[in-house]
């Protein structure tokens, strides 16, 4: 069982800002989620476990590997997917991802050649492989993206916002690749989308801030506020009265009128118990982060 | 609207550092402008202020720089890409013409204000202090004002319509670079125009358009006048501007005010999702991964043929080859031109060719695409999904690296194919391949190698694309500064120095050895810079310089830090080898040094200049000559006369002052004491322990070798491996020796030493009375006996009495019949040789052995040489005098120089003056013919007759061989052919008149100025041949002879002094007539 475990990590940029405040994080091998709304640290995060970054203070291990110093040995087992990135248009999908092979260490040539093709296939690019990378679509490119990262069979995949541009269908598809990883790998997967944690991760934190506000498995995170949330529909005007007298989670909209839900031990006045799933948790775990 | 956007463009523009930073950067390489662009050219009285300099130099810096004005103008529209808000701008309400108006003015505005830098810096540069008075004029503003404004703002809007356009249409920077390259190529190719006014109005940059204008000007004028915005420049301004606006307008009309338009072959299919999801049952097979140096070094392999195939597919690459494959064609069709005549397309002369138009494209390709590589990745941002991989980063960098390296090769390539072909289109096939590829592999590869070292190296230091590209040039210009200003140490010179020319005798010679340790040193040097860099590189996301600088230690593996410590160790060898061939095995001396010696040298010894000594009767020489160790080892014996009034009572001896050389065991017949006090001179007085009387004569016998130690890498022209080539002035002299003293004026005004004449005065005592500057010797007769290596044969002065072969080695023995002058030179080589005989005209006697001793292969105009020979002796021997030897031999030696020059019967006659001429009589003049006429000539001018060392002394030797060659030539050729000769001496003479830095002098008083002797004097003597008549003009030279020759002169052999110039003129006058007296006059001292 592998085991991620990150102690008191702290990173300020050069403009002041504190991206990590002295984060503290263990993940083992699943499927971890990293919640949090944007500008929360978590691509910084994603950076340093990554090698890419510094960090000021604070340490990352990877069972014994320092991931602060022992770069390469990290690298080595590293499947890294950024959030935004480029791929060469003149280049089709084929040799490009024998290039990434190279880079990684697959010099042997049959083995290769066999990786990628796999890999071509799982990702549906099989079809277009000799095609032109500045002819893809967005989802194309994705994919692409996630062939790269699998190709060295990371123990540790970090998938950063990986779903933006993909439709439902690849989507899906993704996440059943993630899974499949997940279970013989610690996959990082960072996303705002809160859908996405409950259906694959057996692990998530929510950060905000700069701040792990979060930790634990979704499933009993969501236990614990289960018969506590509760909802109304209600007038636009009426928002603040509410917000000063409940502790208001989050503000929906539904058929055009606001619906507010908050977090009590029991219903008061004209609320209904509202279904409680982890998106509750993340708006649970923000409001009161920003209330502080 | 468009305001707002020609606002908008101003006020990015004066936040971003390249503005400022290109300014200060024009600002500072003009304030060298001037004497960086000038330097080495001779700009005769035309001051380096004057206007058209001034405009010259803007013309050059302003086109050398476009480069400058390519990533200003090519950027704005490019921009929007790049940081992809295509989108947001394209969608608002703003007109097409508002965009492309707005971002052209504002960048070509801030472009203008960033080549102002240009005029202030030159105004600046005026008040440096190296600038002499001499070379200045007053300070005038509107020099620079007009220049500015007539030659660098019109340039300027071309080129920024030019780079605008392509810009915005291909969206590519690397594209509008390529622009920059057409634009020097279209400046090349307009220097292949022969229709001069066309080629002015063409001329991109106006260089040509200022000399064309400024053609009839007299120096006052060019000191003076403004440059005038009218006639060529004035056209060839409006004509490229009007080609801007063209550019512009089509720009206009092809912009397509849409996002960037899409690949023209969209995906063909969209791969629909499998819906049963089979592709969920792949199994991923189990990558085995490996690290260890096997592994790496398929890594290294692998992505160096990535990154080459990646340039390779930009069109800016082929665009490149194409316009340098282009220029070469078109360059190349004069090659090795000598007096108007080219020379066969030899490999040699191709590979020369193509050096150096390809150097331009080279450093392009180095610079950009260096940079191009370096940022590969992060350019399009894949380079947190790379960065993140296991690679190592020197290994990733030594890829990019090779894969430049290899895009060198890919062009040597072409322009190798290139030269082939255009060797086959002329006709030529001696093809010589190893000359094509060490002409680019040895020469040039090295030299590139290890300035992309330097480019990546910077690049990972200052990581910023362009601020890097800027810094290597500058770095660049620095270093070829450096060099030219003779700070060439091969340790401290970045990359070293070049190899000289490659000769077909004597190939790069022992040259070789020593470039080779110099690049591998340099080599070394940039691996360990490459190492630094790939530490120093960022990988990630920290970019800070000093995070990067701090983790360089930390990011070495241990394998890395093996690598470099190997690098570094060889290195150090390398270096310390160097160091104890250039260092400890010989000496350096500094150029301060040096002058301080030689100002010490005259201070010392001057006293002794006039200081009466024997002269040189008899010289019995034993030469072993060692070619393949540039070595010899001499026995000599002179006998010695006084042939002074007095009694001599020392003999002062002067050895030749060079490092390699040494002279020993002098010895005399009668007994002396040695006063070594001025040691450090090499110069040694000998105490006569009985005065030499006059007229009697001792014995003075001596040992000198010469024995190159360490790295043997300046004396061009000396012991050689084929192609040797020394005089008899390297042998121990007589007395003081003036060629040490300083010459030039300023330096002498620094060691306080009075100013000297160039040639002393014609009625000066002293120079009257010699016949060479120190010379000891009025006559002498030699016996030498040369021995060399078993392939070579050696050629020198007399006739050849026995020659052997013994111990592996040949040996020939000349001996002189009748005295010659003391001016001799000793030649080996690996020759064929050309026999003849002429005999004299009327009675069939006399014969002379005519030989001509050249390369096996140069065997195009033997014939040539042999007709000039027999054609010569004709001439003279009918006209003049007899021929004084039995021999008569001209001797090829490489082409390190470039001349022929008459000893007693033996001619030494450079590889690139007529072996290598294609002459096409129907349109060239047979220079081989006319300078071997002009050789021979020297057999009677110098030889029979010699003349004072005083001004004039060229005249009567060179002037008088030009009129004799010209006569044997108009014998041989049409009277088109002279008349075509003198339009070329005209053509030569007006050029060397306006380098000239010293007001002309009358002919006849003529010092060292060759376009004075040389080319005055042949249309001077034409002129008076035309005045008087051929026969006239002999009859006085036949007098001049019959008077003056050294042998048995009637005046001469009574007089202590030389003939001068006035002496000849006398006889001219003479023969001339009464009538013709004043005009005479006239052609010899009329400016």
């Amino acid at each position: 069982m592998d085991k991620l475990i990150i102690t008191n990590l702290t990173k300020s940029y050069s403009n002041g800002v504190k991206a990590l405040k002295g984060v503290n994080l263990e993940m083992s091998t699943g499927m971890f989620g990293l919640l949090g709304p944007n500008g929360a640290g978590k691509s910084t995060l994603m950076r340093t476990i990554a090698t890419l970054q510094e960090a000021d203070t604070g340490s990352i291990y990877l069972n014994d590997i320092d991931c602060l110093s022992q770069k390469m040995e990290v690298r080595k087992v590293l499947g890294y997917l950024p959030q935004q990135f480029g791929l060469y248009p003149k280049i089709s999908a084929h040799d490009l991802l024998h290039h990434f092979a190279i880079l990684k260490g697959l010099t042997d040539k049959p083995q290769r050649k066999e990786t990628v093709d796999a890999l071509l296939q799982k990702t549906n690019l099989y079809e277009v492989r000799h095609q032109n990378l500045g002819g893809f679509s967005g989802g194309m490119k994705q994919r692409f993206g996630i062939a790269q990262a699998l190709l060295s069979n990371p123990k540790l995949l970090i998938v950063d916002e990986p779903t933006a541009g993909l439709d439902p269908k690849e989507r899906n598809q993704f996440y059943y690749l993630l899974s499949e990883i997940g279970e013989h790998a610690i996959v990082i997967l960072s996303t705002h989308i809160v859908d996405d944690v409950k259906e694959l991760c057996t692990q998530m934190a929510i950060i905000n801030q700069g701040e792990v506000i979060l930790q634990g498995d979704p499933l009993s995170l969501i236990d614990q506020i289960k018969d506590q949330v509760y909802q109304k529909t209600i007038h636009k005007n009426e928002i603040e009265h509410y917000r000063n007298t409940y502790e208001v989670i989050n503000v929906q909209h539904y058929l055009g009128q606001p619906l507010i839900q908050i977090l009590n031990d029991t219903a008061p006045e004209g609320f209904t118990p509202s279904q409680v799933g982890l998106e509750e948790v993340y708006f649970r775990q923000l409001s009161n982060t920003s209330n502080r | 609207m468009w305001y707002e956007i020609f606002k908008f463009e101003l006020t990015y523009r004066s936040k971003r550092p390249e503005t400022y930073l290109f300014f200060i950067f024009l600002l500072a390489f003009s304030v060298f402008g001037v004497d960086f662009i000038f330097q080495g050219v001779a700009l005769g009285m035309v001051k380096l202020n004057a206007p058209i300099v001034i405009g010259k130099t803007m013309g050059v810096i302003t086109g050398f720089f476009m480069i400058l004005a390519s990533m200003i103008m090519g950027m704005p529209m490019i921009r929007d890409d790049r940081y992809q808000i295509t989108h947001l701008f394209y969608t608002n309400p703003i007109t097409k013409s508002d965009l492309l108006i707005g971002r052209f003015l504002g960048s070509l505005l801030i472009l203008i204000l960033i080549f102002s830098g240009i005029p202030i810096g030159m105004m600046l540069g005026e008040l440096m202090p190296w600038h002499l008075e001499g070379e200045m004029l007053p300070f005038r503003l509107a020099s620079y004002i007009t220049s500015y404004f007539s030659v660098v703002l019109p340039t300027l809007f071309f080129g920024a319509a030019l780079f605008f356009v392509t810009g915005s249409l291909s969206r590519k920077l690397l594209v509008v670079y390529t622009q920059g390259i057409f634009l020097f190529v279209v400046f090349m190719l307009t220097k292949s125009i022969t229709n001069q006014y066309m080629q002015a109005i063409l001329d991109p940059f106006s260089l040509t358009t200022i000399t064309y204008l400024s053609e009839g000007w007299t120096v006052a004028e060019k000191n003076t006048l403004l440059l005038p915005f009218s006639g060529a420049l004035m056209v060839n301004k409006l004509f490229w501007i009007g080609i801007g606006l063209g550019v512009l307008c089509w720009g206009y009309y092809r912009f397509s005010f849409s996002i960037r338009r899409e690949s023209k072959k969209p995906i063909k299919q969209k791969v629909s999702i499998d819906p049963t999801n089979k592709i969920n049952d792949i199994n991923l097979p189990t990558a085995n991964l490996q690290y260890n140096l096997r592994s790496q070094l398929k890594q290294y392999t692998r992505l160096s043929i990535f990154y080459t195939k990646s340039i390779l597919k930009e069109n800016s690459f082929w665009a490149i080859v194409i316009c340098a494959v282009i220029i070469i064609m078109i360059n190349s069709i004069s090659l090795g031109t000598v007096y108007g005549v080219d020379s066969y397309p030899t490999t040699y002369f191709i590979i020369e060719e193509l050096q150096e138009m390809s150097m331009y494209f080279f450093i392009i390709i180095l610079l950009f695409y260096s940079g191009e590589l370096y940022w590969k990745e992060r350019d399009i941002c894949m380079h947190l999904m790379a960065d993140a991989t296991p690679i190592s980063s020197l290994v990733r960098l030594s890829s990019k690296m090779t894969g430049l390296i290899s895009i060198y090769i890919v062009l040597m390539l072409s322009l190798i194919l290139s030269g082939l072909i255009f060797q086959l289109i002329n006709g030529y096939y001696q093809f010589n391949i190893p000359v094509y590829f060490s002409g680019f592999f040895i020469e040039i590869l090295p030299f590139l190698t290890v300035y992309t070292f330097f480019a990546f190296f910077i690049q990972a230091l200052v990581n910023h694309k362009f601020l890097a590209i800027l810094i290597s040039l500058i770095s660049f210009i620095i270093m070829v500064a450096c060099g030219a200003m003779g700070y060439d140490h091969i340790l401290f010179y970045f990359g070293g120095g070049g190899l000289p020319p490659y000769s077909e005798m004597n190939g790069y010679g022992h040259f070789m050895t020593p470039y080779l340790w110099t690049k591998m040193y340099w080599i070394l040097f940039g691996i360990m810079l490459l190492v630094l860099a790939s530490l120093l590189s960022v990988r990630g996301t920290d970019k800070k310089l000093t995070s990067r600088l701090i983790s360089v230690g930390s990011n070495a593996s241990r394998n890395i830090k093996v690598f470099a410590s190997t690098a570094l160790i060889l290195f150090l060898c390398v270096g310390t080898y160097n160091y104890y061939q250039t260092h400890i095995m010989n000496e350096v001396w500094t150029n301060t040094e040096q002058q301080e010696y030689r100002a010490d040298y005259e201070k010392t010894l001057k006293p002794y200049e006039h200081q009466p000594q024997p002269n040189i009767i008899a010289a019995n020489l034993n030469l072993e000559l060692y070619p393949e160790n540039q070595s010899y080892e001499l026995e000599g014996e002179y006998i010695l006369k006084n042939e002074e009034a007095a009694p001599i009572h020392e003999i002062h001896i002067q050895q030749l002052i060079e490092s390699d050389i040494t002279l020993s065991e002098v010895q005399f017949s009668e007994s002396v004491t040695l006063d070594s006090q001025y040691l450090e001179f090499h110069y040694n007085i000998y105490r006569l322990a009985h005065p030499l009387e006059i007229g009697d004569s001792l014995t003075m016998s001596f040992r000198q070798t010469l024995q190159p130690k360490g790295y043997n890498s300046g004396s061009v022209g000396s012991v050689l491996d084929n192609g040797t080539f020394i005089r008899n002035n390297e042998f121990p002299t007589l007395g003081y020796n003036s060629k040490y003293e300083l010459s030039d004026s300023l330096d002498r005004e620094q060691y306080e030493l009075t100013s000297r004449p160039t040639k002393a005065a014609i009625t000066d005592m002293h120079g009257l009375q010699e016949a060479r500057s120190g010379s000891d010797s009025q006559g002498i007769r030699t016996k030498i006996k040369i021995g060399t290596a078993a392939d070579q044969t050696a050629i020198t002065s007399g006739k050849l009495i026995n020659s052997w072969h013994t111990d592996d080695r040949n040996y020939f023995e000349y001996n002189t019949v009748q005295p010659i002058i003391n001016f001799y030179a000793m030649l080996s080589g690996k020759y064929e040789v050309a026999r003849d005989q002429w005999l004299s005209t009327p009675n069939q006697q006399n014969p002379v052995d005519l030989e001509i001793y050249y390369h096996p292969q140069h065997t195009y105009n033997l014939d040539r040489m042999m007709n000039g020979m027999k054609a010569s002796l004709d001439y003279y021997t009918t006209h003049f005098s007899p021929y004084q030897y039995e021999q008569l031999r001209i001797v090829e030696f490489p082409r390190y120089e470039e001349f022929a020059q008459s000893f007693p019967c033996t001619i030494p006659f450079s590889e690139s003056i007529g072996f290598m001429l294609d002459i096409d009589d129907s349109i060239d003049i047979d220079m081989t013919f006319f300078v071997t006429a002009h050789e021979v000539a020297h057999q009677w001018w110098g030889m029979q007759i010699e003349t004072a060392n005083v001004k004039g002394r060229n005249f009567v030797l060179e002037t008088l061989s030009q009129y004799s060659a010209l006569m044997v030539f108009k014998q041989k050729y049409s009277k088109a052919k002279v008349e075509q000769f003198l339009a070329l001496q005209q053509d030569l003479y007006n050029v060397g008149r306006q380098k000239s830095t010293s007001a002309e002098i009358p002919l006849y008083l003529v010092e060292n100025e060759n376009y004075i002797y040389y080319n005055k004097g042949a249309i001077v003597m034409y002129k008076l041949y035309e005045l008087i008549g051929e026969e006239n003009l002999n009859l006085a030279l036949r007098s001049f002879l019959k008077d003056w020759n050294s042998l048995d002169g009637e005046i001469k052999t009574k007089s202590v002094r030389y003939a001068t110039s006035e002496d000849l003129i006398g006889y001219i006058l003479e023969t001339g007539g009464k009538d013709s007296r004043e005009n005479i006059i006239k052609l010899f001292s009329e400016i």
